[in-house]
């Protein structure tokens, strides 16, 4: 009897205590390990922004010992806190294992010590039928719970449902359709010149919402791709930077395909999906050609009509100068006569019309640019310059703004200055900026003249302009624009600058480049290619690529002093400017196509 | 310096290219030929696991159905059935690491009659197959102590408490519809949702994400005082065997002899599997019933076609899980996986690919169209389920003694250990 | 209810019973016999297509393993033995050493040991690498391609389904033979493994 008193007083028993104290113990190994796990995450190896901004300070002075040492004792310490964390969540993992392994096992031991049979409780419980009655009850409120939660559920997600992805089975994956309020605007604007037929494809009136941030211009679609000459926006900045940095035409070396263009044309490629794009004409043919970007075949060539005979031009501008566009659901290729069509992407005619035969010497050159739904084509010439935006589903004319400029040969670029979004085009007086959804002029100013052939080149908030025999400009955009600084040392008739936000490009056409300061004009550096320069050099990450008139592309670094890094020869002459996708580049060369990479 | 190492590195680079040409094209730097004779070594490519220990696994598998089933049959030890349970934790478990179970075989078994370009290993279907055969013969003595899941659960569950009948028959249609959702993923060939959300696997492997960590722990935490929540409320293999068990063969019986009535076993259950003896006197007037039967009847195509409408409402939403279909989405929506300005790799991928859009968008709207079809099947299938559940609640089951209730017993022996009747005693 | 009825009402259901417990056996039979043609006497197991790879980097953390059970495979048929290896150093590191500043991996996975001039060989410590194909998408763009990414199938658990197959953007991972366990570009093999 006092036996049995002294067993219940004592508070536990030895499997109690063990069952207690493995508990304890698996708790806190528990709540060690979650401690663990988040710190391994944020230990990331390969991620280690500490250690890449150190090797990047390095970069920068290469002499620093200090640092050197600091970044191996950086790395060594924060390799060793990454494997050891992994160690120790390892061996935590099997001691909690231990740990909760002796708890159920004391847990079970105690559970054995005590009686198995249970009281009875009396009197019997429900009885069948009632048992049955309440889960029928309850099994039908739950159903009907989940039907209406469904129910709920379906209808709240239905807007996002409603529309399967499958609906539209197209080749478009930028469906941006945009009608500006203004867009009521009658034709009176459009010259009588322009007549367009329209394909019955494209219904004219589906009037659809603004679904478009206009500030996000470029749209990553672009950037993804090479929407236009130079790329997104037209001002030299490719978004792929993974470009091959050597290759050679002769042995074929890195090349991946070359496939012969048709006919002749001074434009260049341009690249969205699976697709390159070039056009090509002489006196009697109009033709716009989709390449296969991965084998190089001719995924289809689409005649455009001639409406008008062609005017002369001489020979390096040719009928087929001005660069195609493209938004992803349509090309738009423009010819010397002013013949303007767009050919969708398998190739069908969805519109075309005429611009009216442009009167200038040479041959029209001006390539054409997308900016969401409207198609801007610069149209200058010797009287009646305009610039104009055509619907890209129709071909009618959004807006057309006269512009008082003497004939030019540049392409309009597209600039977001972050808080709005600008047309800049160039020609003699200056540099004028429009306002893309209504045309409406923003800005002018006086910096150039002569026969303008270079577009601009822009970054960071400065557009720089240069002309043969005129001078190099550099301007902050902005309603009241200014002239920070002009230098006329070398000046350019064909290709156009590049900018960095900190170096500006200047090549000439007869081989000369020269890197200035984008803000004080300083000249860091003039290299002499020996080899004469149309085509225009292009940022591809922090390297510039240019190529000269003998098909060599001069690759440097984008930097305060000039590194080559490369000089892969292509063998044929090129004039044209290169297109960069991922991991290739495409380039126009004698009568070939060329894609480089893998 | 730096200059004259890349020029270097060009000519070099120019020259191996020139020479690699002939010998082979791929190699931009041909393999250089050691003058010191160094020996390049081998690529070393460990082997994975012996074909021979994959059979092993069914001979285990077979080995340890029959012996359990002879336990709870024939022995009648609930000490015996605990421990092949700690064996099946052990082998299937953690030395197996939860690869590979037969609740997981469902979807090969699914992927394989669906999908043209699949094989299933003999191995995944063996393991699908005999815990069906050996259930159709001896009850769910696979879910007593061979499945790792169901074992490990059934370790843990030390002070299990009773769950409300009708809370029970209510969370007893889960194993269903999660059945349906797995064999339509997997039929269309999207994921493997079973394997997904294992909430166990981390633990034998010691080795999950944190969120599947989480979901275990609470799953054994509440496993304790629930039992087996994963096998009564979620496991699509269950419902399976749970179907198969009502018809099956044999099954373990509370008592050895005759029932004496005695109640010693009415709370032994965790599951709340013992039927209780019924009077028939209790029986409601026949024509209640039947007019309640023929109604219940009547209304099993409504259901049907209810949860089909119901749930091809949200077929899209299910089609959304494939990986091609979002992709699609995401490319129309230009949304770029919500990554902001650096392009997504999918898309990335995407546009490498050579895949036009028209092609991908051709593939998906095939893939729609069988998850549109898919969920109504699944819909279907849940109306019918539930519609079949009421039906069963109707019908009078006449039993005198204290019996395991076939569907939803686990065999697991318990109730044995409470029984006062001995074989032969009687 | 006569004890002769009850008799007929019980071998009834028996009856019934009888019938379901076989068209169940017969079902499994059915499907056992429809799945007949596409039954394999092997096993599969998870392997990186390198061809189709683009060294994303999702290997190193989508493995339900850490870490990962995909690791770097160096075909040594393939090495050009670089002394600037694309795959070993940053890109645009200027001395050729081991410093901690010029590696590429992030966890010094690769060694370099000199061999004779010019040439380098670099070996991969299967136990530090964790699979985030840096090295692999260097030696692509600047060298051979002889770094490839392939599961390891010594680690792999084998998942029934790989949830790295399931983020991988190229779909490059597939179920292949478990007799051919290894799909890597330009390896001469001796013997199959």
């Amino acid at each position: 009897m006092i036996k049995e008193d002294k067993k219940t007083k004592r508070p536990f028993d030895l499997w109690e205590s063990i069952f207690l104290v493995s508990g304890v113990f698996s708790f806190v190994v528990c709540v060690l390990l979650i401690a663990n796990y988040f710190q391994i995450n944020r230990a990331d190896p390969v991620n280690t922004k500490v250690l890449n901004a150190l090797i990047e300070r390095l970069e920068q002075d290469e002499s620093d010992q200090a640092l050197r040492t600091e970044i191996r004792e950086f790395d060594l310490l924060a390799r060793k806190a990454y494997f050891t964390n992994q160690w120790q969540i390892r061996f935590g993992g099997y001691l909690l294992l231990a740990g909760v392994l002796v708890c159920i096992l004391a847990a079970l031991m105690i559970d054995a010590k005590k009686t198995k049979v249970k009281e009875i409780e009396l009197p019997v419980k429900k009885t069948y039928v009632l048992t049955q009655r309440n889960a029928r009850k309850w099994l039908s409120a739950g159903g009907l719970m989940l039907a209406v939660t469904a129910m709920v559920f379906a209808y709240i997600t239905h807007k996002n449902m409603e529309d399967p992805v499958s609906g539209e089975a197209s080749t478009g994956n930028d469906r941006n359709t945009f009608v500006d309020p203004e867009s009521n605007r009658s034709d009176d604007l459009s010259p009588d010149t322009t007549q367009f037929a329209v394909a019955d494809t494209a219904k004219a009136d589906t009037v659809k919402k603004l679904v478009f941030n206009p500030l996000d211009y470029p749209t990553a679609a672009m950037k993804n791709n090479f929407p236009t000459f130079r790329g997104a926006g037209a001002i030299g900045l490719s978004h792929k930077n993974n470009a091959p940095v050597s290759w050679d035409g002769a042995s074929g070396r890195n090349i991946k395909w070359k496939t012969a263009v048709p006919l002749p044309g001074m434009n260049s490629p341009i690249v969205w999906g699976n697709f390159v794009f070039l056009t090509g004409a002489n006196e009697v043919k109009q033709e716009v050609y989709c390449f296969n970007k991965n084998t190089g075949k001719i995924i289809w060539k689409t005649n455009v009509p001639k409406s008008t005979q062609s005017p002369k031009v001489s020979d390096d501008t040719g009928h087929a100068a001005a660069s195609a566009a493209t938004d992803g659901e349509n090309v738009y290729a423009v010819f010397s006569n002013g013949d303007i069509a767009a050919i969708d992407h398998a190739g069908k005619m969805i519109w075309s019309g005429n611009l009216g035969v442009p009167d200038k010497s040479y041959g029209h050159s001006s390539s054409l640019i997308v900016y969401f739904d409207k198609l801007i084509v610069q149209y200058d010439q010797k009287k009646g310059s305009n610039l104009m935006a055509l619907d890209t589903k129709t071909g009618k004319t959004i807006w057309s703004t006269p512009r008082k400029v003497k004939s030019s040969w540049s392409s309009p670029s597209i600039v977001n200055t972050g808080s709005r979004v600008e047309i800049l085009v160039l020609a003699d007086p200056g540099l004028s900026s429009y306002d893309p959804a209504t045309g409406k002029q923003l800005w002018s100013i006086n910096c150039t003249s002569g026969e303008v052939g270079p577009s601009i080149a822009y970054a960071n908030g400065i557009a720089f302009a240069v002309n043969e025999y005129a001078k190099l400009a550099a301007i902050k955009v902005g309603d009241q624009p200014t002239i920070l600084w002009e230098n006329n040392d070398y000046l350019s008739d064909v290709p156009s600058p590049v900018a960095t936000k900190d170096f500006l490009f200047v090549a000439t056409s007869y081989g000369e480049v020269a890197c200035y300061n984008t803000k004080s004009g300083e000249e860091y550096w003039v290299h002499d290619f020996e080899a004469g320069i149309y085509s225009s050099p292009m940022i591809v990450g922090k390297l510039v690529y240019l190529m000269d008139r003998k098909g060599t592309m001069h690759i440097f670094k984008a930097e305060k002093k000039f590194t080559l890094v490369g000089e892969p020869m292509l063998g044929e002459k090129s004039d044209y400017t290169p297109a960069f996708a991922d991991g290739q580049v495409f380039i126009r060369a004698g009568n070939n196509l060329y894609c480089i990479g893998k | 310096m730096k200059k004259s190492i890349y020029i270097l590195f060009f000519i070099l680079s120019a020259i191996f290219a020139f020479q690699s040409f002939p010998v082979n094209a791929e190699n931009r730097f041909p393999k250089p030929e050691f003058e010191q004779g160094h020996i390049q070594p081998e690529t070393i490519t460990p082997s994975p696991r012996l074909l021979l220990l994959e059979y092993l696994d069914v001979a285990v598998l077979i080995t340890a159905l029959s012996l359990i089933s002879y336990f709870i049959l024939k022995k009648r030890s609930r000490k015996l059935v605990f421990w092949t349970s700690v064996f099946s934790v052990l082998y299937f478990g953690f030395y197996r690491e939860g690869c590979v179970c037969s609740i997981g075989a469902i979807q090969n078994v699914t992927l394989a009659l669906f999908k043209d370009d699949y094989h299933i290993p003999l191995t995944a279907f063996l393991f699908f197959i005999i815990p069906l055969i050996y259930t159709l013969l001896f009850g769910r003595t696979f879910c007593a102590g061979i499945c790792p899941l169901g074992a490990l659960q059934d370790i843990v569950g030390l002070k299990p408490m009773p769950i409300e009948a009708w809370l029970e028959k209510v969370l007893g249609i889960f194993p269903f519809i999660y059945l349906g959702l797995a064999v339509l993923f997997a039929a269309t060939g999207t994921d493997f949702v079973i394997c997904r959300y294992d909430p166990f696997v981390g633990f034998f492997r010691l080795d999950a994400s944190f969120t599947m960590f989480m979901i275990g722990g609470l799953f054994l935490i509440a496993g304790v005082f629930i039992a087996r929540p994963y096998c009564r409320f979620l496991c699509p293999y269950g419902a399976l065997l749970n179907i198969i068990s009502r018809f099956s063969f044999k099954h373990m019986t509370i008592t050895p002899e005759t029932c004496i009535n005695c109640r010693l076993c009415e709370n032994a259950c965790p599951y709340g599997a013992i039927n209780m003896p019924v009077q028939l006197k209790e029986k409601e007037k026949t024509e209640t019933v039947v007019r309640r039967y023929i109604l219940l009847s009547i209304m099993v195509p409504i259901f049907i076609f209810t949860g089909g409408f119901l749930a091809s409402n949200f077929s899209s939403g299910f089609a959304h899980v494939n990986p091609k279909v979002k992709l699609a989405k995401e490319l129309k929506n230009n949304t770029n996986y919500g990554m902001g300005e650096k392009e997504a790799l999918e898309i990335t991928a995407f546009r490498s690919s050579g895949q036009s859009m028209d092609e991908l968008n051709l593939e998906v709207a095939k893939i729609e169209k069988e998850f549109y079809l898919g969920s109504w099947i699944l819909g279907g299938f849940t109306g019918l389920v539930f519609g079949l559940m009421l039906i069963s609640l109707t019908v009078f089951k006449y039993h005198p003694d204290y019996s395991p209730n076939k569907a939803t017993c686990h065999s697991c022996a318990r109730c044995m250990e409470f029984c006062p009747v001995k074989p032969g005693v009687l | 209810m006569s004890a002769e009825e009850k008799n007929i009402k019980l071998t009834r259901r028996d009856f019934v019973r009888k019938g379901i417990q076989f068209s169940i056996l017969g079902g499994i039979g059915v499907m056992a016999g429809g799945l007949l043609p596409k039954l394999v006497g092997q096993e599969y197991v998870w392997q990186i297509d390198t061809k189709k790879c683009t060294h994303c980097g999702r290997c190193a953390t989508s493995c339900i393993k850490t870490p990962s059970a995909v690791k770097c495979f160096h075909a040594f048929d393939m090495c050009g033995y670089c002394d600037l290896c694309g795959g070993y150093f940053r890109q645009g590191v200027k001395n050729l050493n081991t410093g901690a500043e010029n590696q590429l991996c992030p966890t010094a996975a690769i060694t370099r040991q000199f061999i004779e001039e010019p040439f380098f060989e670099y070996h991969i410590q299967k136990d530090l690498c964790i699979g985030c194909a840096k090295c692999v998408k260097g030696c692509e763009a600047f060298g051979n391609g002889s770094l490839q990414l392939q599961v390891d199938q010594s680690i792999c658990d084998n998942c029934n389904e790989c949830s790295i197959a399931r983020d991988c953007p190229s779909n490059a991972i597939s179920r292949v033979p478990s007799g051919k366990s290894y799909l890597m570009q330009g390896i001469n093999w001796k013997n199959e493994t």
